[in-house]
């Protein structure tokens, strides 16, 4: 059940990632690039998830997963405050 | 003590971010909006309970923390998708 939760959040925001960038892609609006450049990063920070709680147990990946949130956050509200606002 | 630290900066970026959506909300009233505000609330929601909650948990049970992370990606997918569903009605 654990692993089908961490696959699903990896998938999901991968999928986010894809969706926003190509509708950027098209439309060339700042606050999806900025979104999808947000979400990409939150996929590694899922993919880490997964490696650190399934693949690696013994291993403490949970601060380089802080670290990839904190820069997908980071990310947008700089795009958010910079350039869409 | 420096993962807490950065723990309550990631939760304060998502907030702050859900925050912005909300006023695009606010000002458009595109439903878009609504919906990234909701689902950056639950991200920063996530973050604050795997911070207080989380030590607490097992690890049998952790994973129930993530589901609410993941809801907040499927409300992003919905709203992508009821966004790509409006621009295709003909007009």
């Amino acid at each position: 059940m654990a692993e089908v939760v961490y696959i699903l959040c990896a998938l999901t925001s991968a999928a986010c990632a894809v969706l926003l960038l190509r509708a950027w892609r098209r439309t060339r609006m700042k606050l999806l690039l900025y979104s999808g450049l947000c979400f990409s990063v939150l996929t590694v920070n899922n993919v880490l998830l997964f490696v650190d709680l399934v693949l690696i147990p013994a291993g403490d990946l949970s601060l380089a997963r802080t670290l990839a949130s904190l820069a997908g956050g980071s990310v947008l509200l700089f795009g958010l405050i910079w350039d869409v606002s | 003590m420096l993962k807490t630290l950065l723990d309550g900066a990631v939760m304060m970026a998502y907030l702050a971010c859900a925050l912005f959506f909300l006023r695009f909300y606010l000002q458009s009233k595109d439903r878009l909006f609504a919906l990234f505000s909701l689902a950056f609330t639950l991200m920063g929601l996530h973050n604050v309970l795997g911070t207080v909650v989380g030590p607490d948990l097992d690890t049998e049970r952790i994973h129930y923390l993530f589901v609410v992370r993941l809801v907040a990606y499927l409300l992003i997918l919905g709203a992508i998708w009821d966004k790509n569903r409006a621009g295709r009605k003909p007009r």
